[in-house]
């Protein structure tokens, strides 16, 4: 600038105003597709695994669940039914055999109740209830596989007297709170397949060694405790 | 979270010395590939440093006309931008208490930590007289007025900052359970600190170039150069993490804490995605200082085809392929992401030291840096790596710490949940004095 | 201009030099002293500052012969001509060259080292004030420097040089003789030019006389002072008489001190310093909160 000619110095502002502009409007476009996974991820998912209560099967009345994923189920008034629920066996797969206490012995709610031996990995599972063990389903303990076909039911582990039953009962959850914190597992498993592309099961079922083989291969029992609890 | 079993419990010197010593011996195979190769290096490095301290021959091609060389602007420039993924990820495991990235912390941590040590040993050998490094932190005669002053200052302090931040993992090491008691209290400290420091220092090294007016490319000088560099070394040292965390999922596999394995590709995506973040707005900055400086007519000469492909080559498509990465939730794109915009990095710093510094200077008169310099730079790199993989192997860094330390940080949580004093705000709004539970 | 011309100034010069160039500057001596400075050195309130007329320089060279017997630096071959073929730069055993320059007015000889610019980049740079602007003008260096070379890469004149493959290497370049100065002496060079095309004097006075030569003259120089304002001022002066790009001054540089890039960062520092850990500490408060809450709300 010599000081004998007209020089603009904020020529070149107009512009970039503009491009402000514009890049603020890109922004938007941006940040949204950043934070929302692609379509086609969504998809791919759902196939695999499908919403709740599709897929878990969750029972209509009765059933109560513990975090760790076991149940409790009122037999009469201080004889409650206990079991696995469906999301667990579907975690761990085929179930080699169950180690239970003994009958007579007690057990506390939210303290190691049984123990699931898979291939060489013993997984601990939490008790829902407070009491003395009744009875214990030998069948089950002996060809655990039946879990599958009714979960709720028949496939019962053990049977215990419980004293405090409404006590324990305001622990566990049930109905709508229950199908809620479903919710929130199937999100977390999912989260953690981190809508992996690269597990899709063509059929839509689930893999008979458990889909907590899918996000460690080594160290899958690791992943089965640390949603039953007991990690 | 489950614990190693408590190791060792050194309680005098003695005990200290025979640990070190069972310490130094190799863990993991001896011959790999990487130490095939680095191994050779590092030790023609070591000659060659001796050879250059001592003036015996002229080791570097650095001339009157180009007085900075590779040293300066790919170990200082680069390694500094590459760990800055420390002060990005302890704002966001420290400060914003997010635990998503918590597994991954102290090894971005203990890498800022050796990248600063290492890259300060890479200039104490390019300056002409180390001994007077000293007269930077003792004397009276402090250049104030220098950017240099300020960057080193800061250098020295971030490695300190560093060090605290890193220093429970080596307290657990050695099983001073007090020691690392106190330590973990300065965290929050030195996180807070060492986020300040480096915003400064970072965006500093850019300042450095400022009074280089005319000697640099009008494409890449500007007066906001220092900003450039700070929001480049976000996705510079992120992108490290997603580099090293990646070597490390495969190396360190037997190491790995079961919350590392479960949350990697989770954090993997949402590093992506920080990059991603990071690059569009850098993008954008540059666009506005393009059009700021004036100079879009320079975009066609060869410099200009130069800056072509840095910023849309290296910028805006690793941008783009972060972007889908994490949409897609694609390790692989992350990945070559996350290559290309290193590889944006090291020709970006090396761009404002020596290629578009005096560019008019015709190519068989430039520095172009010879074998020894090359050699001596990557002895830096490996040393790094070899110091963090061996403390990798030894120290908690990657495994879960001992369970002893996890019952104590586990302690001070619920310490901090109930505070007596204060009271407990319900959920209803309203106050409930609560006793301290245990 | 034969060489018998300048070898025969060259002896004149250094005969005539000590007599008639100017006086010698004495510590005690106050009054003004011909055309040249006009107050002591030590202690000296103003810049000191050197006139290099290019109208008036020869090409003969003593001002370089007597710049390396003063610093114990080989002395050059003046003899030499090729040396003009091409510009050069001064180097680490040579603090000024004069360069020649063809141009439409003929043969222009002009001297180059160091302008002691008044706010001088390489004196911000030095992080160990080891290059630092004296208040008498001269920019000096000392040893303290522990050859960073920042100062090099910031010169907008890339005056510095560095002793690669020294063991203790320096940084060289002009000091205007600040040993001499401090004796009362003029620097080297002025001394034993024999055409006074250098003039040394305080700054103000230098511009005075720069100023008196071309209105004195017109048509004779053209009508700028490189220096005066480049780079916001610097010591050496220089008066031509062709347009300076013609004999090989950077006239890019624009006026600001170089120094003035580097404030607007560095004044922020103390902001970042006072207001990062206020506001990092803030969030990390308010997401302890946001934590505490959680976990007190959530079950297990």
């Amino acid at each position: 600038m010599e000081g004998f000619t007209y020089v603009d110095i904020f020529a070149t502002k107009g512009p970039e105003y503009l491009l402000v502009i514009s890049a603020l409007l890109t922004f938007i476009f941006f940040w949204k597709m950043l934070s929302t996974p692609a379509k086609k991820v969504y998809e791919v998912v759902e196939s695999i695994v499908p919403a709740v209560g599709k897929w878990f099967r969750l029972p209509a009345e009765g059933i109560y669940f513990h975090q760790g994923h076991a149940w409790a189920k009122m037999e009469n008034e201080d004889v409650v039914n206990v079991g696995i629920d469906d999301f667990a066996q579907k975690l761990v797969g085929k179930i080699d055999s169950i180690e239970v206490p003994k009958v007579g012995s007690a057990v506390t709610q939210g303290e190691k109740g049984w123990t699931l031996k898979v291939d060489s990995k013993s997984i601990d599972m939490l008790s829902p209830v407070d009491g003395k063990v009744l009875a214990i389903n030998r069948k089950l303990v002996e060809s655990p596989e039946s879990i599958n076909e009714d979960p709720y039911g028949d496939a019962w582990l053990m049977k215990v007297q419980v004293p405090k039953v409404s006590a324990n009962l305001k622990n566990l959850l049930s109905g709508k709170v229950a199908g809620r914190w479903m919710e929130e597992v199937r999100e977390d498993l999912l989260s953690r397949m981190n809508y992996n592309l690269g597990t899709v099961y063509q059929d839509g079922g689930v893999p008979v060694n458990g889909i907590a083989r899918n996000l460690d291969q080594e160290k899958w029992d690791e992943v089965a405790k640390d949603f039953f609890l007991t990690l | 979270m489950k614990g190693k079993a408590a190791a060792v419990e050194i309680k005098n010197f003695k005990e200290f010395v025979a640990f070190i010593l069972s310490e130094l011996k190799p863990k993991g195979k001896l011959l790999t590939p990487f130490n095939v190769i680095s191994a050779p290096i590092m030790l023609l490095g070591a000659v060659l440093m001796v050879i250059h301290l001592t003036g015996f021959a002229e080791v570097t091609h650095l001339s009157q006309e180009f007085p900075w060389g590779i040293w300066i602007g790919f170990n200082v420039m680069v390694g500094v931008a590459f760990a800055g993924g420390a002060y990005v990820l302890t704002f966001v495991v420290y400060v914003l208490r997010s635990e998503k990235y918590h597994p991954i912390i102290r090894a971005t941590v203990l890498n800022g930590f050796l990248a600063y040590v290492f890259y300060a040993g890479a200039l104490a050998l390019d300056v002409g007289r180390p001994w007077n490094m000293v007269n930077v932190l003792v004397g009276n005669s402090f250049g104030v007025g220098s950017i240099l002053f300020l960057v080193a200052w800061h250098f020295l302090l971030y490695m300190v900052a560093e060090f605290i931040e890193i220093s429970p993992a080596f307290a657990e090491w050695l099983g001073w359970k007090r020691v690392r008691k106190f330590l973990c209290t300065l965290t929050l400290g030195a996180v807070i600190f060492g986020i300040t420091l480096s915003t400064l220092h970072q965006s500093g090294l850019g300042a450095l170039f400022m009074m280089a007016k005319g000697k640099i490319h009008p494409l890449w000088y500007s007066e906001y150069v220092p900003i450039l560099f700070l929001v480049s070394s976000i996705f510079a040292g992120i992108s490290l993490v997603i580099f090293e965390g990646s070597i490390s999922h495969r190396v360190f596999k037997d190491k790995l804490s079961y919350e590392y394995r479960t949350s990697y590709k989770d954090m993997m995506v949402g590093l992506g995605k920080i990059c991603a973040g990071a690059m569009f707005v850098y993008f954008f900055l540059k666009l506005v200082l393009l059009i700021h400086g004036g100079h879009w007519s320079l975009l066609n000469t060869p410099m200009g085809y130069w800056y072509l492909i840095e910023v849309v080559g290296l910028v805006a498509i690793p941008c783009f392929l972060f972007l889908q990465g994490a949409r897609y939730k694609n390790l692989t794109l992350i990945r070559v992401a996350t290559v290309l915009a290193m590889l944006g990095i090291v020709i970006n710093r090396l761009n404002y030291s020596v290629i578009a510094y005096k560019w008019w200077i015709p190519f068989s008169q430039r520095y172009v840096p010879s074998l020894g310099e090359i050699v001596i730079a990557l002895t830096f790199v490996f040393i790094n790596i070899w110091a963090f993989r061996w403390i990798a192997m030894r120290m908690p860094i990657f495994e879960a710490p001992p369970a002893w330390a996890v019952e104590e940080d586990e302690r001070e949580e619920e310490d901090f949940a109930f505070e007596p004093k204060l009271g407990v705000t319900m959920a209803d709004g309203g106050k409930k004095m609560v006793e301290r539970e245990r | 201009m034969g060489i018998g011309r300048r070898v025969f100034l060259k002896g004149l010069g250094a005969g005539i030099a000590g007599v008639t160039s100017g006086s010698i500057l004495t510590p005690d001596k106050l009054g003004a002293t011909e055309s040249a400075g006009s107050k002591e050195i030590a202690g000296s309130e103003e810049f000191m500052g050197v006139l290099i007329d290019t109208t008036r320089c020869v090409g003969c060279r003593s001002c370089e012969v007597a710049c390396a017997e003063a610093h114990n630096f080989p002395v050059p071959d003046i003899e030499d001509e090729s040396v003009f073929e091409t510009p050069r730069q001064p180097t680490e055993s040579q603090w000024t060259v004069v360069n020649r320059f063809e141009t439409e007015k003929g043969e222009v000889f002009v001297k180059k080292q160091c302008m002691h610019c008044n706010q001088p980049a390489c004196a911000a740079a030095c992080l160990v004030n080891a290059m630092r602007k004296t208040k008498e003008g001269p920019v000096v260096w000392g040893e303290n420097c522990m050859g960073c070379r920042y100062c090099m890469f910031s010169c907008p004149f890339d005056i510095p040089k560095f002793e690669y493959g020294k063991w203790n290497p320096k940084i060289q370049k002009c000091n205007l003789c600040w040993e001499r100065l401090k004796k009362g002496e003029k620097p080297a060079c002025v001394e034993a030019c024999p055409e006074e095309a250098l003039t040394f004097g305080s700054r103000r006075n230098m511009i005075e006389e720069a100023n008196r030569r071309i209105y004195g003259s017109p048509g004779e120089y053209v009508s700028h002072i490189y220096g005066e304002h480049e780079v916001g001022g610097t010591g050496y002066l220089y008066i031509s008489p062709v347009p300076f790009e013609q004999i090989g001054f950077p006239t890019d540089l624009g006026t600001t001190a170089y120094p003035e890039y580097t404030t607007g960062f560095l004044f922020s520092v103390p902001f970042v310093l006072i207001l990062w850990p206020a506001l990092l500490s803030g969030i990390s408060y308010a997401t302890k909160w946001k934590e505490e809450k959680r976990k007190e709300g959530g079950t297990r």
